[in-house]
């Protein structure tokens, strides 16, 4: 028997216990590959697809960070599936393989086991790879389907890179394997645990850490951000960890003494089984936990960006067109009824009009509070109160209340605006700044930079010597279906040098923001996924390396009389507990998260948030489902033989 | 009255080509209650086989069982299972009691399954734990106490739930001799004081010694019988004597602890 033989050998004897780290290894060359067959697929490298060269940086991003997370994930599965086997080694230095040998060993399975996963995660990846393209088409709005390919580039990197990857980590792993002493080793798998313990003090600073940073969290605002992020998150992760770790302990120990809830039949086992695997399970249950928070987080977070990036653009652009011409009828810039014929004839008729007398200021002069002078010298103009309270109204935005001889502006100032000053056609005049305002409900064009809204009476005075065809007039029109009016509007006739006078801006940029922002939440779902998955593996695999113990324990039971029914009942709500138990936590910090958020960009998006976390419970759920089926399968496969 | 009666039972396994293996034939064994009786015999003579048949986790494949006026055999799996922890207490060789949980809470574990008050049980547990002498470590793990006392413990467990049955499979063959003395001390007690009855496997003369009665099997028959006069050293030399009659390998236990 060579050495060699001796590894596959152990491979093959063994194989249920490798499958979880086996299958661990496989999902992360997987998803590797399919982001990397993306990057370097020759129709993107070509610039074939269009929109493929703007998110290739953000696929960039993400082959990094799934790059970081596949070592971290790997190295921890590693060394969760070494941990299993201590004894075995322990035997095998007992028979007298020295150290080297057994690192030997341990490098020559890694190395087997690396390029089988390497071997079947890019098989599959070849295979699901035009799946992800079809969705990756879908989000990009590609006309053409991406064709399928394999490109050389991606399966070199994959094939290298995972291959270096999972030596480094059987080096990194078998050097530890030498520094634990023989007894050690063959004592692992029966150490016992230890009393559960727990300090007080720790238990007090879990629940203050949570309590202040949930506090904080309902505090944040947009000047304290940064900091108070930071700090949030710092005592929300601390708070999390001594939850699990400390007061769980005091949590099982109390039921423990509520002997009505104890001597419940079947609760005893579990809660002792709880216990007694607390220690192991606490920081599992920690990770999956602050996971589950950044999923939900992250997704809310993405989706709340969108929503608001969507009331910016209607914040900035009110209506879809919006025209300042001077003269009440003279249509220099473009003729009404010619464009919303044109517009119909294009399938985008004009469905609201809205039109506004507007007065130019110049000469403007604006004093601080703290009494200095500005020349304001963008193009300014007046409107009166009863005008803005009109769009205000179709806006849904607040009417405004004005005294005669005051004003209110835009609030972008600081220090603020105390007094406004200026002339109109000739005539000077110097009005008190009473309110500001932070919504606007016209288009901005080259003429109005800045809107001020005056009193009726005073706009009154001031334009009556006006002569019509001086006058200015603002006109806002809503086409219907405007999201996809883009082009239709780009076609519009407008004389060369007016252009400027006319805002047809709003469909472009809404085209353009979508874009981003459904790659970004494209991303931001996948990261998503990436770390529900992992979080799940990492309680699966942790179930798994526990079977062989479980086993034993249930073997027991069920000699003394337990029935199947009582020893499924306790598997799962075990793995219940384990699943769900994260879970809820981590839906916790998002719900104070996405409170936060809320508060910080004054949308409200529970029902979304619902949404994502009810989408996460599916999930879970599934995940729990298809986990406790194997392990009772696993379990009784297992108890079947004593 | 007979708490255990078997007629003819018998185990034939069948392996792959169809060859078969006669483990135990034709047993006729009847227990009354409040006995306490031992079943002995060379390695290979089936009393491992018996013993998984009387403990139900086993089907005979011939002959009638019947344990407490009750047939096993026609119970579905689950009546099975909650048949074996009303009815039956078993006393293993390995312990059998569970890492995560207390002395306390594994003796007291048939009872919570079967939902007894927390004030019944308290109420059994004590006197028990005082005549087994481990009330003092009824809230330590099994990995603190030795294994005499675990083996007490699980006696404990065997018999907290008054089964019709207790069954004991070479409850000392993990134990030095004092353990295994103390442990066999505390099993009479059990059966003298409580009228438990006790059925027992066992290699070891000595522990044996304690029976009223011993049945022998040889080859998956049974070989003789004998019961004890009220000397244990002269019942214990009866043993040796129908030990060498018996003939056969006994070397997995050593001799040497009586």
């Amino acid at each position: 028997m060579t050495f060699r033989s001796l590894a596959l050998s152990n491979m093959k004897g063994n194989w249920r216990s490798y499958s979880a780290f086996f299958l661990s290894c496989v999902f992360s060359v997987l998803i590797f590959y399919m982001y990397s067959s993306f990057i370097f697929h020759p129709d993107v490298v070509n610039g074939h697809i269009e929109q493929a060269a703007k998110v290739r940086r953000g696929m960039m991003f993400c082959l990094y960070i799934i790059g970081i997370f596949s070592f971290l994930f790997v190295l921890y599965s590693n060394s969760a599936f070494l941990k299993t086997r201590k004894q075995e080694f322990g035997l095998l230095s007992l028979f007298g393989m020295t150290k080297a040998q057994l690192r030997k060993l341990v490098i020559y399975e890694s190395i087997a086991l690396a390029l089988l996963s390497i071997g079947v995660g890019i098989g599959l990846g070849m295979l699901f790879s035009k799946l992800f393209f079809m969705a990756l088409s879908v989000f990009l709005k590609v006309s053409d389907p991406i064709p399928f390919a394999v490109p050389l580039k991606s399966l070199g990197i994959t094939g290298i890179g995972f291959f270096v990857l999972f030596v480094a980590i059987a080096v990194l792993t078998s050097l530890r394997i030498g520094k634990v002493e023989l007894v050690e080793l063959f004592k692992a798998g029966r150490k016992p645990k230890g009393e559960l313990l727990f300090s007080p003090w720790l238990v007090g600073l879990a629940l203050v850490s949570l309590g202040s940073g949930y506090t904080m969290a309902l505090l944040l605002d947009s000047y304290n951000f940064f900091y108070m992020a930071i700090l949030i998150l710092v005592t929300v992760t601390i708070g999390t960890y001594f939850l699990f770790t400390q007061f769980s302990v005091l949590l099982i120990r109390f039921l423990q003494k509520r002997h009505s809830v104890f001597y419940n039949r079947t609760n005893m086992v579990v809660l002792s089984q709880l216990g007694y695997k607390l220690k192991d399970n606490a920081r599992i249950l920690f990770m999956v936990s602050i996971m589950s928070a950044v999923i939900l987080t992250a997704s809310g977070t993405f989706y709340l960006m969108q929503v608001s990036a969507k009331k910016q653009i209607f914040q900035y652009y009110p209506y879809s067109i919006a025209v300042l011409e001077k003269g009440l009828q003279s249509h220099a810039v473009i003729d009404p009824d010619k464009m919303k014929a044109t517009l119909r004839s294009e399938g985008f008729p004009v469905t609201d009009e809205k039109i506004v007398s507007v007065a130019s200021v110049e000469a403007v002069k604006l004093t601080r509070s703290n009494g200095h002078n500005i020349d304001y010298s963008p193009g300014t103009m007046m409107i009166s109160v009863s005008d803005y309270n009109r769009l205000a109204a179709a806006q849904g935005k607040k009417k405004l209340h004005l005294k005669p001889d005051t004003v209110a502006m835009p609030g972008s100032f600081n220090p603020p605006i105390e007094r406004f000053q200026g002339t109109v056609n000739g005539k000077a005049f110097d009005y008190k700044v009473a309110s500001v305002l932070s919504d606007s409900v016209m288009n901005q064009t080259d003429m109005n930079w800045m809107t001020v809204i005056m009193d009726d009476g005073n706009y009154k005075q001031m334009l009556a010597g006006v002569p019509e065809n001086d006058q200015l007039v603002w006109y806002g029109y809503e086409v219907k279906d405007w999201e996809n009016a883009g082009p239709a509007l780009k076609k519009l006739d407008v004389s060369k040098d007016l252009v400027g006078q006319m805002d047809r801006h709003r469909a472009d940029s809404f085209a353009n923001m979508k874009e981003t922002s459904s790659l970004t939440l494209f991303i931001g779902l996948f990261i998503s996924l990436l770390f529900f998955i992992a979080s799940g593996s990492l309680i699966y695999f942790k179930m798994f390396t526990e079977l062989q113990e479980d086993q034993a324990q249930f073997n027991a039971l069920k000699r003394i009389g337990m029935t199947k029914q009582e020893i499924r009942k306790i598997t799962v709500t075990q793995i219940g507990i384990i699943f769900y138990l994260p879970c809820l936590i981590g839906t916790i910090h998002a719900l104070f998260a996405m409170k936060a958020l809320d508060g910080l960009m004054a949308s409200s998006v529970w029902l979304y948030s619902l949404v994502i976390i009810g989408i996460f419970v599916v999930m879970q759920t599934i995940y729990f489902l298809l986990a406790s089926m194997s392990y009772t399968k696993g379990l009784n496969r297992g108890t079947a033989s004593a | 009255m007979s708490v255990l009666r078997t007629k003819g039972i018998g185990k034939v396994y069948h392996s792959k080509g169809n060859i078969s293996y006669r483990a135990l034939e034709d047993i006729d064994l009847n227990i009354e209650a409040g006995e306490f009786v031992g079943v002995m015999g060379p390695s290979g003579s089936g009393k491992t086989t018996l013993l998984n048949l009387l403990a139900t986790i086993d089907r005979p494949t011939s002959g009638e069982l019947e344990i407490n006026g009750v047939q096993p055999g026609k119970l579905s799996d689950k009546k099975l299972a909650l048949f074996r922890r009303r009815e039956l207490g078993f006393v293993f060789q390995d312990f059998n009691l569970l890492d995560t949980m207390t002395i306390k809470e594994n003796i007291i574990l048939p009872l919570v399954l079967e939902g007894a008050a927390p004030r019944v049980i308290e109420e059994k547990l004590k006197p028990l734990a005082i005549l087994l002498n481990i009330e003092g470590i009824l809230d330590k793990r099994t990995y603190e106490v030795s294994g005499g006392q675990k083996q007490r413990a699980a006696i404990a467990r065997a018999i907290i739930h008054q089964p019709a049955l207790v069954l004991a499979d070479e409850l000392t063959g993990n134990l030095d001799s004092k353990a295994a003395k103390d442990v066999m001390d505390a099993l009479k007690d059990m059966n003298e004081r409580l009228r438990a009855t006790v059925l027992m496997v066992t290699h070891d003369p000595f522990s044996a010694s304690y029976c009223e009665r011993i049945v022998f099997i040889k080859d998956g028959k049974l070989f003789s019988e004998i019961r004890r006069g009220t000397n244990r050293q002269a019942f214990f030399q009866q043993i040796l004597d129908a030990l060498s009659v018996l003939g056969g390998n006994f070397d997995d236990v050593p001799f040497a602890r009586a």
